[in-house]
């Protein structure tokens, strides 16, 4: 069920409000939960078995963990003492839940990926009598990347002792399942809701500024991602383009993924918000970003956050080795190599995190190299005295680049797209085609939108802060031309549902 | 020399910026170029200036400068 669809905006989201606001304060929760399961189901009603099934180990992994021998059965659970020796029982009980839940992400998003590499592996070895022929092809439940990575920080967090671990079920389960944030994030974390969960506001300003979010949110994904996607699809699918158009191809790609995702982003805190749960910003003008590090604090926040919490970071330390310290210091912090080596390592995961395929793969580590070799630069490097305007010309380009690994099917795809960005391959026949169908006025004008958006519009969270008539009107004159538009158009999936 | 105006010195050599004056409310949001990956750097500047050794869990909590600066006295006395 997408954000997008009929079905959410006019019959699931106004009956599972009219339920949620019926229900007593005491059975919200339940009943959240309840919604969010039964729209995790509609597609595929197995998966929430999966989803229960991971809830209920990952529930129980943290109360062994962190609920001292001998401690009673009801009451507030003390947060975990890191320092304080664990039992054999407590180890087990995170090291099961880690493991659970990871064993879970690697099967469902990678094995196929894996058998595939093997295959082709063997292959060219020579050995094809020993491929694996036949196996089951896994199908990815949704959201399962997102799900599975905000147990991973609540069973890490419960840890560590930065969070209690709850005895309250039916409060865990919401906040695993929550449907707004279920099929593509935010990848919120446990402890900026677990006050939300046991008390929140209801407001009409909450309301209305959900409300808000929810109409540009549409807007941004029905008058401005989806054209843009045509156009986009529409390059990365020609047979050969040339550079002029495949640069513009990019273009269109490189605003309908920020579009689309962010979109995403808005929808999903705007029904929050309708529910009563504030949630931190997933995006902050990535395209405004004047460093690679900067774009990285901008885009997709809650998942380059917890890369940094859960694997950068402790990565840095496990690198940081006497002689590496030494040669730091020695070398007047000119080099900091722990730091560029896992960004290599962290964002090459995070390329995998988004898709198993090769493509991914690359786009992570150029992103990682990217921001590897950013360190190499001093505060004192005259790029930091180029005007402002040239230094986010200068990050916007590459990340732009980047997304091609992003958006290509294959590697050789990518390349093939790159050759055509850079004049290798000359005119051809079927070039006057395509540039038919993308440059129609009704793309041209999507794309100077999105460019006016990203970069001189305020952000959807800033512009919903105080609301006046005024700004309500635009909001809903924009739902009722997004209707209009979905009425009359079909549309596509959000691009990160399918991570 | 105390901890603050110590720490003062290595911000600045860290940060490469002279114009630096850390307090204890200071966080990363006020040091331009403080991140995640600087961090390191800094880590490692007060670790050998002060010939102290921090663990992940020791920097993992630190919020602002105030509570760096505690570390660091902490580590110091433990030091005798």
């Amino acid at each position: 069920m997408l954000f997008s669809s009929y079905i959410f905006l006019f019959m699931f989201l106004p009956a599972a409000l009219l339920l949620y606001y019926l229900a007593p304060a005491r059975g919200r929760n339940l009943t959240l939960a309840g919604l969010s399961y039964f729209f995790y189901g509609w597609a595929n009603p197995y998966c929430t078995l999966l989803l229960f099934g991971s809830t209920t180990v990952t529930y129980y992994c943290a109360l062994a963990m962190a609920r001292p021998a001998g401690a009673p059965a009801t009451g507030e659970i003390p947060l975990r003492d890191e320092d304080a020796p664990a039992s054999l029982r407590q180890k087990g009980a995170f090291w099961l839940s880690i493991a659970a839940n990871l064993s879970l992400l690697f099967f469902f998003k990678y094995f196929n990926f894996g058998i595939e590499n093997l295959n082709s592996l063997l292959a060219t070895l020579g050995l094809e009598h020993l491929q694996f022929e036949g196996l089951l092809r896994i199908a990815l439940p949704l959201g399962i990347s997102f799900y599975v990575f905000k147990m991973v920080s609540y069973s890490i967090d419960v840890w560590q002792g930065s969070v209690r671990a709850t005895r309250n079920f039916i409060d865990f389960a919401c906040y695993v399942s929550m449907f707004p944030q279920l099929i593509a994030g935010p990848i919120v974390r446990y402890r900026e809701m677990a006050a939300q969960l046991a008390s929140r506001m209801h407001t009409s300003e909450k309301f209305a500024r959900g409300t808000s979010f929810m109409c540009l949110g549409l807007a941004k994904k029905i008058l401005v991602a989806d054209p843009l996607g045509k156009v986009a699809d529409t390059c990365f699918n020609a047979a050969t383009l040339n550079a002029l158009d495949a640069w513009y191809g990019l273009f269109a790609y490189t605003m309908q993924i920020y579009f689309d995702f962010s979109a995403y982003s808005d929808m999903a805190t705007g029904v929050c918000l309708m529910f009563g749960f504030v949630i931190a910003k997933n995006f902050d003008s990535p395209y405004l970003a004047d460093s690679f590090a900067d774009f990285w604090r901008r885009w997709h926040i809650s998942l380059s956050t917890w890369l940094r919490d859960y694997l950068f970071t402790p990565l840095n330390y496990m690198l940081l080795t006497e002689r590496v310290r030494e040669r730091m210091v020695r070398e007047k912090f000119r080099y900091n190599y722990p730091a560029i080596a896992s960004s290599v390592v962290v964002f090459t995961i995070c390329g995998i995190w988004h898709g198993a395929g090769w493509p991914f793969v690359a786009w992570g580590a150029m992103h990682g190299v990217l921001l590897g070799l950013e360190q190499l630069r001093t505060k004192k490097s005259s790029y930091w005295k180029w005007p402002r305007a040239l230094r986010v010309c200068c990050t916007f380009i590459p990340v732009s680049l980047a997304w091609v690994f992003f958006r290509a099917a294959d590697l050789r795809s990518a390349f093939g797209y790159f050759g055509s960005m850079f004049g290798v391959g000359g005119r051809n026949a079927g070039d006057d085609l395509v540039a038919g169908v993308i440059y129609q006025p009704y793309y041209l004008l999507s794309m100077a939108v999105a460019a006016v958006l990203v970069w001189s519009a305020p952000q959807v969270w800033d512009f919903t802060r105080s609301l006046s008539w005024k700004k309500a009107a635009w909001c809903y004159g924009l739902l009722l031309l997004s209707i209009a538009t979905l009425v009359t158009k079909a549309h596509s999936p959000f691009i990160y549902s399918a991570f | 020399m105390d901890t603050m105006t110590s720490l003062n010195d290595i911000f600045r050599e860290v940060f490469d910026d002279d114009t630096i004056e850390i307090t204890r409310a200071t966080t990363a949001d006020d040091v331009d170029g403080w991140d995640s990956l600087s961090h390191t750097n800094l880590i490692v500047a007060v670790e050998m200036a002060y010939n102290v050794r921090f663990n992940l869990k020791d920097t993992r909590a630190l919020k602002d400068v105030g509570e760096l600066i505690d570390l660091i006295d902490r580590k110091l006395a433990e030091k005798g």
